[in-house]
């Protein structure tokens, strides 16, 4: 009996010992973890929409949906926003740039842990291009809508519809937000 | 060599079958399907398939070379490997697919395993699921118009509809994109009946859908009706080079069962268990029923050639009578499932592969007990 | 002499990957790039490395019954400093080798060392043992990866080797592609042991 008690509390004082550092590290590296996503996003959103300021919005329907107004001298000239799709291996997350008129002026793939070589082509830099000015009503890939679609990647056409298909959605929601919202931007 | 001494129980019976006479016969039953193929697309098919035919023969030869053991490439096995596999390739593939396809099919397919008659699976329908994955789009996108076919537009003729589907196609435009862009590039019948059902399977549809719906349905009761059904008998559609001409096919088929070299319960077993399911099942929602869809689907894609000449293969498939029975409706059950809910428009090849892989545990199942043997 | 010996076996004689056939999982899962090839290999040196010692260290107060959860608190703690430290400071290889990093706790290569050397030997010479397998682990794992990165993408480390016109066959970064290259070259291994 006193072995096992003997036994248990070793076993407890090694896990004790590592919880211990692993907090220790975990207060080092948190914050510097923390403080570089948000560095990213606000580098991301100034790559997309470049020498504007940003003001943060929350959709009025679902609060969850939050966007970024993007405007020069007091005029909006764009809206950024994440776009979160479901692709082969995932949550695949896109941070999109629009203009005033909601065409897409660039997008930049932030998360995604798609096969290698195949949809995590997806972070390439010729792969924005695909989108560039397209409307909501255009984004679709050519699988589905024929040759005016966006490509999609060879052998990963899942990806890039997961990509497409969830900026759209994000789209009629900001668009829906905008039009309730009215002249209060 | 080794095997001198044969033990078994009586009756002995032997005849003149051998190997070189079996694969030499099955190539020569292949035959009409390749001069269909060199009728409906000229002379680059027979290039196609000579081409894959003599790379697996090099490649087995080099391998047994390498191994040191007897070249045996004059059984004709991998002859009829090599011409197999680029049956399912298309016309449009550049020439080196139905090589690589050969070599990969005869090297990791055959060789790896042991040779002739160790194989696990049929080593055509492993190259096929190899260039498959490896090249999608030379794979599925290439299909090819045939040659002397009254052609609109230069384009329909590889789904084999009629015209007046094809005018109802048109109007699909505004309010099925996917469907008009599929039906005007390029597919197969199987590959516009997927997308159709795909269609209907949208649950909110627009106002402006719901009125095409109609269309969409009546182009799908058109993939059944008897035009369609003669061109697809005759194999004057899109497709892979040896799978179009369903009476080709049946041409050679015959002569294998006539001389004996082919077992007629996987055939037969397997087509019947796609005719009943596409009789059940292979309506699309809002879709008439009509004796014409069960023949659509044994009379479309690779069936024909996969049940006759790749799940027949010796090696791969059950040695008892109720195996292959119970392998036959297998594979049906499978190619259905693929064709109606998969993700790609036919699935003879996965069908078949995966059979070949429950093969073992078959034989098993279904190995007749000697008598006396006590029942578990 | 014997930190040489137990240094140089990982290389070859007791591969890891080709000789022993642990790890496979990361081995097939990993190897799609050269690069993620070695984030992956580099990380799970470190981790062999720490934990081969600490086990080493602990080796007379672990009581025999409880070794292996002893083991596994000791490899997991690590790994989870290894992913938070690449977060916090090298966040480009965070992300590609991702879901990857969690994975080396339960990558074999690491426990299996833990149980066949450590636990029965001195702090040096399991350092040299954790140096040594995990060179021929990060070893392994770029030849796997080169072959199928240049095959399936035409590349090598990022860098165009094949020619734009070559279509890549993406077999050779799927799933199927890992088990046809471990196996060719385990085949390749065996057939020079024999010809010795």
């Amino acid at each position: 009996m006193k072995y096992y008690i003997t036994l248990t509390l070793t076993l407890l004082i090694f896990c004790a010992v590592a919880s211990g550092i692993l907090a220790y590290v975990n207060s080092l590296t948190s914050p510097i973890i923390a403080d570089r996503k948000a560095q990213e996003e606000i580098a991301t959103r100034a790559l997309l929409i470049p020498g504007a300021e940003f003001t943060e919005h929350k959709a009025k329907a679902d609060t969850n949906f939050v966007y970024y107004v993007a405007s020069k001298d007091s005029t909006v000239v764009g809206y950024t926003f994440i776009a979160t799709g479901t692709g082969y291996a995932g949550p695949v997350k896109t941070m999109v740039g629009l203009d005033k008129d909601l065409k897409v002026i660039t997008i930049k793939v932030t998360d995604q842990a798609e096969t290698p070589g195949l949809g995590a082509n997806c972070t390439k830099e010729d792969f924005p291009e695909r989108f560039k000015g397209r409307a909501e009503a255009e984004l679709m890939v050519d699988k589905d809508i024929g040759p005016t679609g966006i490509k999609s990647l060879t052998g990963a056409t899942i990806t890039t519809r997961a990509i497409a298909n969830s900026i759209r959605g994000q789209i009629l929601m900001l668009k829906a937000d905008l039009d309730t919202a009215g002249e209060t931007l | 060599m080794k095997d001198r001494i044969i033990v078994s129980a009586a009756p002995h019976l032997h005849d003149r079958t051998n190997i070189p006479m079996v694969m030499w016969n099955v190539v020569i039953a292949l035959v009409p399907a390749l001069v269909a193929a060199v009728w409906f697309w000229g002379w680059k098919s027979l290039w196609l398939t000579l081409l894959g035919a003599f790379s697996a023969v090099a490649a087995e030869a080099l391998v047994q070379k390498f191994r040191k053991l007897p070249v045996s490439v004059a059984d004709g096995s991998a002859f009829l490997t090599g011409m197999l596999l680029s049956y399912n390739i298309s016309v449009g593939a550049p020439f080196w697919l139905p090589m690589v396809g050969s070599v990969f099919a005869i090297i990791i397919g055959k060789q790896v395993f042991g040779g002739l008659g160790n194989n696990p699976v049929n080593p055509a329908l492993l190259g096929r699921a190899f260039l498959l994955a490896s090249w999608p789009t030379l794979m599925t996108d290439k299909w090819v118009p045939a040659l002397n076919r009254a052609v609109k537009d230069g384009h329909y003729a590889l789904s084999g509809m009629n015209d007046l589907s094809l005018i109802a196609a048109d109007s699909l435009q505004t309010a099925f994109p996917k469907v008009h862009a599929l039906l005007t590039t390029s597919a197969t019948p199987l590959k516009v009946a997927q997308t159709l059902r795909d269609t209907t399977w949208i649950s909110s549809l627009s106002p402006d859908q719901v009125a095409n719906k109609a269309v969409s349905l009546s182009v799908f009761e058109n993939l059944f009706d008897l035009t369609t059904l003669k061109s697809l008998f005759a194999g004057n559609i899109g497709g892979c080079i040896g799978e179009v001409s369903v009476f080709a096919l049946l041409l050679g088929a015959a002569w294998l069962i006539y001389k004996n070299i082919i077992d007629w319960r996987v055939p037969s077993f397997y087509i019947g268990t796609v005719f009943v399911i596409a009789f059940l099942f292979g309506g699309i929602p809002g879709s008439s029923y009509s004796i014409g869809l069960p023949f659509f689907h044994i009379f479309s894609g690779g069936l024909m050639l996969g049940a006759f000449f790749m799940a027949t293969d010796y090696t791969t498939t059950p040695l008892t009578k109720k195996g292959r029975i119970i392998f036959g409706i297998g594979c049906g059950l499978l190619t259905m499932v693929i064709r109606l809910v998969g993700g790609y428009p036919e699935g003879v090849s996965y069908s078949i592969l995966f059979m070949n892989v429950m093969t073992p545990l078959i034989d098993r199942l279904t190995m007749p007990r000697a008598f006396g043997e006590a029942r578990k | 002499m014997s930190f040489i010996k137990e240094l140089s076996k990982g290389i070859v004689k007791e591969n890891p990957i080709f000789v022993i056939v642990l790890g496979m999982c990361p081995t097939l899962a990993v190897s799609t790039s050269v690069q993620n090839a070695l984030g992956m290999g580099l990380a799970a040196t470190f981790v062999l490395m720490c934990s081969n010692m600490i086990i080493s260290l602990i080796k007379d107060i672990t009581p025999e019954k409880i070794r292996i959860p002893i083991y596994i608190v000791v490899i997991a703690a690590f790994v989870t400093i290894v992913d938070m430290a690449m977060a916090a400071y090298v966040p480009d290889l965070h992300k590609s080798l991702g879901i990857f990093i969690p994975l080396i706790v339960v990558n074999c290569i690491i426990l299996g060392r833990a149980e066949a050397f450590a636990s029965k030997n001195n702090i040096l010479n399991s350092l040299a043992d954790a140096i040594g397998m995990g060179a021929g682990f990060t070893l392994s794992l770029t030849v796997v990866a080169t072959i199928r990165e240049i095959l399936g993408n035409g590349t090598w480390l990022n860098i165009q080797v094949l020619p734009k016109t070559y279509q890549p066959m993406l077999v050779a970064i799927l799933a199927p592609g890992a088990f046809i290259t471990l196996g060719f070259l385990m085949a390749l291994i065996n057939l020079i042991k024999e010809r010795r």
